[in-house]
Order: C-alpha cells, then structure tokens, then sequence
C-alpha cells in the first residue's frame, strides 16, 4: 500500500511539475502535510542537502522520502516514479524532432528556441546574481572565477573545487 | 557509443552536479561538446529550452534528450539512470547525518563557494552560446522581448516559452508567405 502511494505521489510530481527543481517544493510540502513522510523540517533540511550533494532536489526530495517510508525499495520506487513521466515525454518529443526534422515548423520551432534559451539562461544569471550584489566576497570571487575563464578555459569541476576551497578555507 | 560508455559519462557528469539543475548545461557542454564533440552546442540549447518546457527535473530531462541522441531508447534510458545514480546514493547515505551536515559552518561556507562558482559557469555558458549563435534581427528580437517578460513581467519560463514559440513560429511564417 505505501509502495503504491509513493509510486502515485512521485508520479504525480514528475508530471506536474513545471520548471525544474523548486518547482518539486509545493509538492513536496503538500506531502509532508498528508503523508507525514517526513517532516518539514526535514523537507527543509533536503532543500538544503540538495545544494550540498550533487543532484537536484526533486531527486534529492525523492530519494529521501523513499527511503524513510519504505527504506531502499522506497527510494528506488520513488526516484524512478518521478522520473518515469518526463521519460515518456521527453522520448516522444525527441522521435516528433528526428522525423519531422525537415518540417517548417519543427524547424522554425528550433530558431526560436534560441533567443528563448539565451534568455532563460540569462535570467537565471541574474536571479542568482541578485542576491550577491551586496556581498563583495561573493563579487571578489566571482571576478577571480571570470578572469581565469579568459587567460584559459577550464572543467567545470575546476571552478566548482576551487571555489569550494576558497569559500571553505579563504573566505 | 556502447551503453557501458553512455552511463559512464553521465554518472561522472551527475557526480559534479552540485548547487542545482541549471550547472548542467555548462557541464554537458564541456563533456559532450568540447571534450569528446558528440554533440554540438546547438543542439544542447535546443534540449535546454526543450526540458524547460516538459514537465519533471531539467537535468534528468536534457540527459534523457542527449541520450536519445547518442543512442535511441536505450541511450535515454542508461543516461537518465547515469545521471542520478551518484545523487541517489549520495542521499542514501547521507540521510541519517542531514541535521549535522547542513548545519556544519564548514560544509556551508564550502557551498557558498560553489553557489559562485554556479553563477561564473552559467555566465560562461550564456557567453558561449551567444559566441555560437546567428545573430540577426529575429534572434535579438525574441531575446530581448523574452528577457524582459521574465524579468519584468514575471512570466514563468514555461509561460515564455510557449508564448515566444507561437509568435516566432508565425513571425517565420508571415516572412515565408511574402
């Protein structure tokens, strides 16, 4: 019975939840109030893990509630029945590209979705920034970050490490 | 690529997925475009807009793509499980020590680190891709109005995407026609 609800609620979220990540969290409070997996202090606490750990907190949330139900078969079932959605419809979107790849709409589609990703992208930069402007070791950092990128590029685990070391050690 | 290569990659690429989804895209573009040129930076862009506009998580979403492209069905499939495998694990060792982890100062100021670092890799990302991309009257049109629909008016992504689809699609259509 708890398998199926937790096959059911995490299914539910991969298909309704919009924009990625946070996008999980009223979802995921939502659950907490009904199910009582877990509690929202720990909710709380799972946003936080999810930028601590690698992974994205849908998953992180997932796993998590997975595994204090119905321990690792939970987590297992949980994980996969959010993903299992957005598989379907991430498989039919992509065989809908490859065989219509010549149609004039798929391909103005394509050159819109351009400027549109530049633009998301972009105010995600901003959204992130924002709340930096004020802290000038955030700023400092972040102009030592872009000035290595110029004289050479590097991995992104590069600038992840280093970072991390600094805001550990340094800062 | 054989699948055992496909999960590798994206097991590696989950391992480093630190401080949210969006890391991603820079991530992707120097694993798959850079280092080992199996795909190209425009269609990465592609699958980026794409996952935004599906339901679920954007990671698991754009890996699904990217590996559909490199191996069908089966590629999607090893990918999506490549990309969480490291997260999953992580959690489920990780969970009986939550309370201590996040409230350790060492651990936060480490991940205040990478929240920049974060911030620089989407910068460099967004640079690039504007490097790359054909820029002509249509594109800064729609980049500018899409920009300022979510910044000032507050559209969600999805919103701006399905609304900025409609209106290039028929702004291509009204210039095909003529």
């Amino acid at each position: 019975m708890i398998y199926l609800q937790l096959l059911s609620e995490f299914f539910k979220i991969g298909l309704f939840s919009f924009g990625g990540g946070y996008a999980t969290i009223p979802f995921l409070f939502h659950i907490s109030e009904v199910y009582g997996w877990y509690t929202l202090k720990e909710l709380t606490q799972i946003t936080a893990l999810a930028s601590i750990t690698p992974g994205p907190v849908g998953i992180n949330a997932a796993t998590y509630a997975g595994l204090k139900t119905a321990g690792l078969a939970g987590s297992i079932l949980a994980t996969t029945a959010e993903i299992i959605p957005s598989l379907i419809l991430v498989l039919i979107t992509a065989k809908l590209l490859k065989n219509f790849s010549g149609n004039f709409y798929v391909k103005s589609l394509i050159s819109t979705l351009k400027p549109i990703s530049c633009a998301l992208l972009t105010s995600v930069a901003i959204g992130l920034i924002k709340p930096e402007i004020g802290n000038i070791k955030s700023l400092i950092l972040l102009s030592v970050l872009l000035l290595l990128s110029i004289k050479s590029k590097k991995d992104p685990l590069f600038y992840i490490l280093i970072s991390a070391i600094a805001g550990a050690f340094i800062i | 690529m054989s699948l055992f290569k496909l999960f590798l990659i994206f097991t590696k690429i989950g391992a480093i997925l630190l401080g949210g989804g969006y890391v991603i895209l820079p991530i992707l573009t120097d694993e798959l475009c850079e280092k080992r040129k199996l795909l190209t930076n425009e269609e990465l862009v592609d699958y980026f807009a794409l996952s935004q506009s599906l339901p679920g998580i954007i990671a698991a979403n754009i890996s699904m793509f990217a590996g559909y492209k490199l191996n069908g069905i089966k590629g999607a499939i090893t990918a999506v499980i490549g990309v969480t495998f490291i997260p999953f694990w992580t959690i489920v060792f990780l969970a009986s020590f939550l309370d201590r982890l996040v409230n350790n100062n060492f651990v936060q100021s480490a991940m205040w680190g990478v929240g920049i670092a974060v911030i620089a890799l989407i910068t460099l990302t967004i640079r690039e891709i504007w490097q790359k991309s054909d820029k002509d009257k249509f594109f800064y049109f729609i980049f500018i109005l899409s920009l300022v629909s979510m910044l000032y008016f507050e559209l969600s992504p999805i919103q701006t995407i399905i609304i900025f689809s409609v209106i290039g699609i028929l702004i291509k259509r009204s210039v095909k026609k003529a």
